[in-house]
């Protein structure tokens, strides 16, 4: 579904991330894992239009999705959850939803706020509520909540566990496995907290300096000793 | 004590007019973190516009609906030129900016409409109602500046609580990022919000005109009671500019009733440095704190 083919950025004259190929088929969990610095937020960033790449690109469905700005690639059905506070504390739980449909067709939009609704049930019950008054995983559920409101066919997390307790973590991310499964949805999960994204994921990438310097299924990565204490260190 | 109750009074209408150039400060200052100082200079020069529009039509009402359309016109080219070529980061570059355009609309407006002072003709009447047995010092038309102003306030209420684009702006204005990650084009909003303050100042200043008179510098004094109304209303807060304008128009009211209208300026002032000291945030703000 979301093909990434030799994808260059350069901050300056520093390269973030060389000649990175990745291929995020539907339906799966698809996992970027390595140490802080790796890269990890910069390809995120690229994919979602808010870095431009240097060389390479990205293609969703055979269309060429680097390059372009960030309104238009999520109206090619590329969503991104951003690291961090991606929700916006001063609207309400509802009118952040609202928010990341606004472009949609009303009754599309109203459709998905329902399934939204049901598969984060306490967004439903918070909906009038600011996004500040939210505890750290409803607001996770709520920044992913926003991204799905587009309808993506792509969903970009990043590093959702980041300040998380890990039930939630797990509870977040197996949520998201389901979801990739039941709607068909191609995720692209990176994370610093290997183990973690290793378990939901089919597929894992290992990203050191900017490089790819494995893909293996996920039981694979985990079990390789060498690799865990040269790039994850743990 | 009826004194007193006069001098409200009669704070109500600039009260009004105040309150509407804070708010179209703070419509700018939202979304972009720029103090608009060339708000007055473009309410000043749509003035002008509408002048001419009414001596040309003889229509009042023709004249402020111009001016409304002017001053979009106008925000638009002002954030165009101006404000776009400024780095985003750099705020205090952009606000130097504003400050220059104030100074070339005024410089303009004095080349296009020579002769100084003019008056701009009443659209109703502005002698005190008599009522219950006496005169009291608001008039009709104070009525109908505090009438245009609530439904002003009334529209961008329900502009940014229940339509689409008010929640795009409000997104925009809070966080970009995930605003243009969600899908709101936010240069196209942001230009949008430039032209709907453009707008709100042009009505504040086709308002206060037929109570003072136009010229290029006329509305200068205006801008500094709403800047201290909106700095004190807290800067991000529509509720902040409205009511602290309010209060401000009632103020200088009462100051030029019991002192001298040239003090009016000075207690402002007064009255912003006392902000500062005590609730620099200002008082409804949405943030914590904020730099000065």
């Amino acid at each position: 579904m979301l093909t990434i083919t030799d994808l260059s950025v350069n901050y300056g004259a520093v390269q973030a991330l060389s000649s990175v190929s990745i291929e995020v088929p539907k339906g799966e969990v698809t996992a970027v894992i390595g140490a802080n610095g790796a890269g990890k937020s910069t390809l995120m960033r690229t994919l979602s239009g808010l870095v431009k790449p240097g060389s390479g690109g990205a293609t969703v469905g055979g269309v060429t999705i680097t390059g372009r700005k960030p309104e238009d690639i999520v109206r090619l059905g590329v969503s991104l959850v951003p690291e961090g506070r991606s929700t916006i504390p001063e609207l309400t739980v509802e009118e952040n939803l609202r928010l990341g449909g606004l472009w949609r067709d009303k009754a599309e939009r109203n459709s998905t706020h329902a399934q939204v609704f049901d598969l984060f049930p306490v967004l439903a019950q918070r909906r009038k509520m600011r996004a500040d008054t939210l505890s750290g995983g409803e607001r996770q559920q709520l920044a992913i909540g926003r991204a799905l409101m587009s309808d993506p066919r792509v969903l970009l997390l990043d590093e959702p566990s980041l300040g998380l307790a890990p039930l939630i973590v797990t509870q977040i991310l197996e949520l998201v496995s389901r979801l990739a499964r039941e709607s068909d949805l191609a995720v692209l999960l990176v994370e610093q907290n290997a183990v973690t994204a290793l378990r939901v994921a089919t597929t894992g990438v290992v990203l050191n300096l900017g490089k790819v310097v494995m893909v293996g299924s996920g039981a694979e990565i985990a079990s390789d000793e060498q690799l865990r204490q040269a790039y994850l260190g743990y | 004590m009826t004194t007193f109750i006069d001098y409200l009074l009669g704070g109500l209408g600039s009260g009004a007019i105040i309150a509407l150039m804070a708010l179209a400060l703070v419509l700018i200052w939202r979304s972009t973190r720029v103090v608009n100082f060339a708000q007055v200079g473009q309410a000043m020069f749509t003035t002008f516009i509408a002048l001419s529009i009414q001596t040309w039509t003889g229509s009042w009402y023709v004249a402020l609906i111009g001016a409304l359309a002017a001053g979009a016109v106008l925000g638009v080219i002002v954030q165009y030129l101006v404000l776009r070529p400024v780095k985003r980061s750099d705020t205090s570059g952009a606000i130097i900016a504003t400050f220059g355009v104030l100074i070339a609309l005024q410089a303009a407006a004095g080349m296009i409409w020579p002769g100084g002072s003019q008056a701009f003709p009443q659209p109703f009447n502005n002698s005190g109602i008599e009522f219950a047995g006496r005169v009291w010092p608001i008039s009709i038309y104070d009525f109908v500046v505090i009438g245009i102003t609530a439904l002003l306030v009334l529209g961008l209420t329900l502009l940014f609580t229940k339509t689409s684009l008010g929640l795009s702006m409000r997104a925009a204005a809070f966080n970009p990022e995930v605003a243009r990650l969600s899908g709101v084009r936010v240069s196209r909003v942001l230009t949008f919000g430039w032209a709907l303050a453009g707008s709100v100042g042009a009505v504040a200043g086709v308002l206060v005109a037929p109570v003072s008179t136009i010229s290029p510098n006329s509305f200068d004094i205006l801008l500094v009671f709403a800047f201290v109304a909106a700095v004190i209303g807290g800067l991000d807060s529509l509720i902040g500019a409205i009511s602290i304008g309010v209060f401000t128009g009632l103020v200088i009211s009462l100051v030029s009733g019991y002192s001298d209208s040239g003090n009016a300026p000075v207690v402002a002032l007064l009255l912003l440095a006392l902000n500062l000291i005590l609730k620099p945030e200002g008082i409804f703000s949405h943030h914590k704190a904020r730099s000065v």
